[in-house]
């Protein structure tokens, strides 16, 4: 017998025709509970999702995925988790809303109260356990989710180590967060919060007294202002994959190891020119 | 369009790409599958799997190089009908051989 499959020929197998059969989807029920959303800025918002069997096991930095139902197929997208495993019931996602994008406006406009699934925590984007070197963690945009996760973890240690966190965004009102950031700091964490914008002459940064540049591009002023040496530095990535790659590059030049380096690319929509590289999780659309 | 898990997989089953799918949509059966499967419909086209993966069986659609495009419809097929997905995985391999 000969079968034909995308224009193979397959011989001696009694395979001829194609697949027979109604689709069996993978299991995406509905497990959990949109609890709360918060505008924190005109395209940022935290979502609070409440798993129906409890937070579980995850730890700081993991992410996963958020989907809604929509036209009985669940839309989804990976999202890291903002939350402190220790303390948290819900897990906090920081969504920043694409206009066009197949799930985000759906997020945005969805009921308090709506049941969603979500999937399991995933990757290993954490902090190292015990690691007493200063940290430094750079973020462009809803990439800050994971480090706020991280920084609440490392503020319940006994002698959490120096940390730095370099936050950058097109524009002021996206530096999210910055209160929660400055509570950390004033409840005993050892935090330099260093936001800069990147396009310093967008008419809606007016006013915007702090640094200016993108995120990779500070880090080197940075590092010489607090005195760090370059080896003995745990840095961590986030975000954009484009800022991600170029402080990659820029942290190497500087002397800091490559296994001291941890990076999440995040995610974007297939066909989105700012995506780049091919290992991309938790994003946006 | 969609990642797709090809020949190298085969035998291998290292479910790399399962622990790193943000979205869960690998899957295999561990009592009768050879090889894990893809879900077309539910892949976001993240890459997570493809870097995952040991033995680079996994790559987009669009990337398959001729001797691997079966697998493309062999992953999608399988959510439809597994032993038809099976038989077609014995056959490639078969013929690999």
């Amino acid at each position: 017998m000969v079968a034909e499959i995308a224009g193979m020929s397959l011989v001696g197998r009694p395979i001829a025709g194609g697949p027979r059969g109604v689709r069996r989807a993978p299991d995406l029920a509905d497990n959990a509970v949109l609890v709360a959303r918060e505008l924190l800025s005109p395209t940022v918002a935290r979502l609070v999702v409440r798993p129906d069997a409890g937070i579980g096991a995850f730890v700081a930095g993991q992410y996963l995925a958020l989907g809604v139902r929509i036209d009985d197929r669940v839309v989804q997208r990976p999202y890291s988790t903002a939350s402190d495993p220790a303390t948290a019931d819900a897990h906090e996602f920081l969504v920043r809303r694409v206009p066009d994008g197949a799930l985000t406006p759906r997020l945005w406009a969805l009921p308090i109260g709506t049941r969603v699934r979500l999937g399991t925590p995933k990757g290993a984007f954490s902090l190292v356990a015990d690691d007493r070197r200063p940290h430094l963690f750079v973020a462009t945009g809803t990439g800050l989710a994971p480090f706020l996760g991280m920084l609440r973890t490392l503020a319940r240690r006994p002698n959490p180590p120096r940390t730095i966190l370099v936050h950058g965004a097109a524009r002021m009102e996206d530096l999210v967060c910055g209160d929660e950031i400055a509570a950390l700091a004033a409840g005993g964490l050892p935090l330099l919060y260093v936001p800069t914008v990147s396009r310093p002459d967008d008419p809606a940064n007016g006013g915007w007294r702090g640094r200016t540049g993108r995120a990779e591009t500070v880090l080197a002023s940075v590092l010489r202002s607090v005195n760090l040496p370059p080896n003995g530095l745990a840095a961590f990535l986030c975000g954009n994959p484009g800022m991600v790659a170029a402080a990659e590059i820029a942290l190497l030049a500087g002397g800091v190891a490559p296994g001291d380096i941890h990076a999440e690319r995040y995610w974007t929509a297939p066909g989105d020119p700012s995506a780049a590289g091919p290992t991309l999780v938790a994003g946006q659309a | 369009m969609a990642y797709v898990i090809a020949a190298p997989c085969i035998d291998h089953l290292d479910q790399a790409c399962v622990a790193v799918c943000p979205v869960d949509c690998i899957s295999h059966d561990p009592a009768a599958d050879r090889k894990a499967y893809i879900d077309p419909e539910g892949c976001i086209e993240c890459g997570a799997c493809e870097s995952a993966c040991p033995q680079g069986a996994i790559m987009l659609d669009r990337r398959l190089p001729p001797a691997w495009a079966a697998f493309a419809e062999i992953d999608r097929g399988w959510w439809i009908d597994p032993e038809w997905a099976r038989d077609a995985v014995d056959a490639v391999d078969t013929q690999a051989a």
